[in-house]
């Protein structure tokens, strides 16, 4: 969900019963969507793995248990 | 069914899927279940209608993405950016802010994010989770 500051994210979270999640800049996602997305209607497109996955994550500096593929 | 959606922003039926495919409604269904199990796409719980083709939603969301004239709804804020990068090409974006309902604009041309630096972007659940419930995610 896009928000305009954290203290926004933290009254909305009070508001709906949510734990804290992952937050990015709308630039971080922009960054993440190109590499998720920008082959998603090649004819050769055929899905990501969850290691692929989680290499997407870390090139953009998304470390942490929170981007941690699931267990095999 | 991408371009069905890209182009008219509503979902391809079954009986199109079947007539464009050459195939049975009974054979569509199956494949979209497939792809619906493959994580390629959402199908309507215990149905056969498409809610999501990522980044795309067939369904109007808080999410609405206009390329040139064609108005698209995306699932998420990621989404949101997901199908401009998808297509390639230039975007303008208005969401629907979560606590107030205003609208939050902004928009992607030649490959840059523009009115950038005010918004931030929740991300709930682990992506170890993302696919317990994808409508969620």
């Amino acid at each position: 969900m896009l928000f305009r500051s954290e203290s926004e994210i933290d009254k909305w979270r009070r508001r709906v019963g949510r734990n804290r999640g992952a937050v990015l800049s709308l630039s971080q996602v922009w960054a993440l969507a190109e590499r998720w997305y920008h082959d998603r209607i090649s004819p050769d497109y055929r899905g990501k793995s969850a290691a692929e996955a989680q290499s997407t994550f870390r090139a953009l500096g998304l470390t942490g248990e929170f981007w941690l593929a699931p267990p095999a | 069914m991408y371009e069905t959606l890209i182009t008219t922003g509503a979902a391809p039926s079954l009986k199109t899927l079947a007539e464009q495919f050459s195939i049975t409604p009974t054979q569509a269904r199956r494949a979209l279940q497939r792809l619906h199990k493959a994580h390629a796409l959402v199908l309507k719980t215990g149905g056969d209608e498409i809610l999501m083709a990522h980044p795309l939603s067939a369904k109007p969301t808080d999410y609405r993405v206009t390329i040139d004239d064609v108005t698209l709804y995306a699932n998420c804020a990621w989404d949101s950016l997901g199908i401009p990068a998808m297509l390639n090409c230039d975007a303008r974006i208005e969401a629907r802010h979560p606590l107030g309902g205003d609208a939050m604009r902004y928009r992607i041309a030649d490959g840059e994010l523009e009115n950038d630096g005010r918004y931030f972007v929740h991300f709930a659940h682990p992506f170890r989770q993302w696919y317990d419930d994808i409508v969620d995610t």
